[in-house]
């Protein structure tokens, strides 16, 4: 099975070395992909320097457009699964094989979950995850135990409708409205390192946004949309 | 309708007019994007010089003060064309990220190819 590693990558100049080398020398039989998202620091050029494969948009399309590059990338290169990654080292590779044997299972995503085994603690940013579970539980049925974990992974099925539709983000509210469209969802137990350099992109009005953008998306857009017949591929 | 408010809706039409004129002698702006805008300040040119329009509308709606029919008016036609450009916006923005990603990607495959 042919699996891409999507590196989405802003202003990332601190932690692109240090994510990419380890990919490379503990995990080459994994291809990966570099989105450079219009930088404004030294990830390009770092990137050229080391000679990584790398996508350079040439504006800044945010986390979304970067990823659905990765997608198309994905897409034209005949791969079978293609995953999230980030660019500042939160993720660990060694999670990447559990999470293909679950593509190749037959599920369609696969989601690296911090909170299959584990318990979520009472903190505002779990109170936020608890309700993006509840109303995926509300409007799927199904429970996805930590849904805005960024580390997914999905099957060609999957890959072209992302590559293809840019309304669906990376989010949440795509994960829920694909399974409302049939796809299935497989959560591994995995664990997520603390960003090592550079701040998060999430702080409070961010956050907030971002829920409110999600809630919305999954409890009324999600009605609306048209269903995408996932059974054509 | 009283009549300073009739001459202060002919003198905002006219203006609206003449800038929109104005903008597209400039070629700023395109005739299909300016009609709205001919269409907007020649209704509220008509609601200015004959208020039976606005008074024959009114009482058919019940509305009690006539100006505030010609405010529904004005703000129905405003929330319609923000909308139609927050649909020109998303399409824009789709758009413009489908060509981003089409030249990143055609520039990638040359670097990698090489």
């Amino acid at each position: 099975m042919k699996i891409l590693i999507i590196i989405p990558a802003y202003n990332e100049a601190d932690n692109i070395v240090r994510v990419t080398d380890h990919l490379i020398t503990d995990y080459p039989q994994y291809d990966y992909v570099i989105i450079n998202d219009g930088s404004t620091d030294r990830t390009a050029e770092i990137c050229r320097e080391h000679g990584y494969r790398m996508i350079d948009h040439p504006v800044n399309l945010g986390l979304a457009g970067a990823v659905r590059t990765g997608m198309k990338y994905a897409l034209a290169h005949g791969y079978d699964a293609a995953m999230q990654y980030d660019g500042d080292g939160q993720h660990r590779p060694e999670y990447i094989a559990s999470m293909a044997e679950e593509i190749e299972k037959g599920y369609d995503i696969a989601i690296g979950s911090r909170f299959v085994t584990e318990k979520k603690d009472g903190s505002l940013r779990m109170l936020g995850s608890r309700m993006i579970e509840r109303f995926i539980r509300m409007t799927t049925g199904k429970t996805i135990h930590d849904p805005t974990s960024g580390m997914r992974m999905y099957n060609r099925k999957i890959i072209r409708v992302l590559a293809e539709n840019a309304s669906l983000t990376p989010e949440p509210d795509t994960v829920a409205y694909l399974m409302r469209c049939g796809a299935t969802v497989s959560e591994v137990q995995v664990t997520m390192d603390e960003r090592i350099a550079g701040e998060s992109y999430l702080n409070l009005r961010r956050s907030i946004q971002y829920m409110a953008t999600v809630c919305t998306s999954i409890l009324f857009v999600g009605w609306f949309h048209d269903k995408l017949d996932l059974r054509r591929e | 309708m009283t009549v300073p408010f009739r001459i202060m809706l002919i003198a905002a039409a006219i203006f609206t007019f003449f800038f929109i004129i104005s903008n597209i002698r400039k070629s700023k702006l395109r005739i299909s994007d300016a009609l709205y805008w001919f269409g907007f300040s020649t209704l509220l040119i008509l609601l200015a010089v004959f208020p039976q329009i606005a008074f024959f509308f009114g009482e058919l709606f019940g509305i009690i003060s006539t100006v505030n029919l010609v405010f529904l008016v004005i703000i129905a036609l405003l929330i319609l064309r923000v909308f139609t450009l927050t649909l020109r916006l998303s399409v824009l923005d789709q758009k413009l990220e489908e060509l981003a990603q089409e030249m990143a990607l055609k520039n990638a495959e040359k670097d990698i190819g090489k």
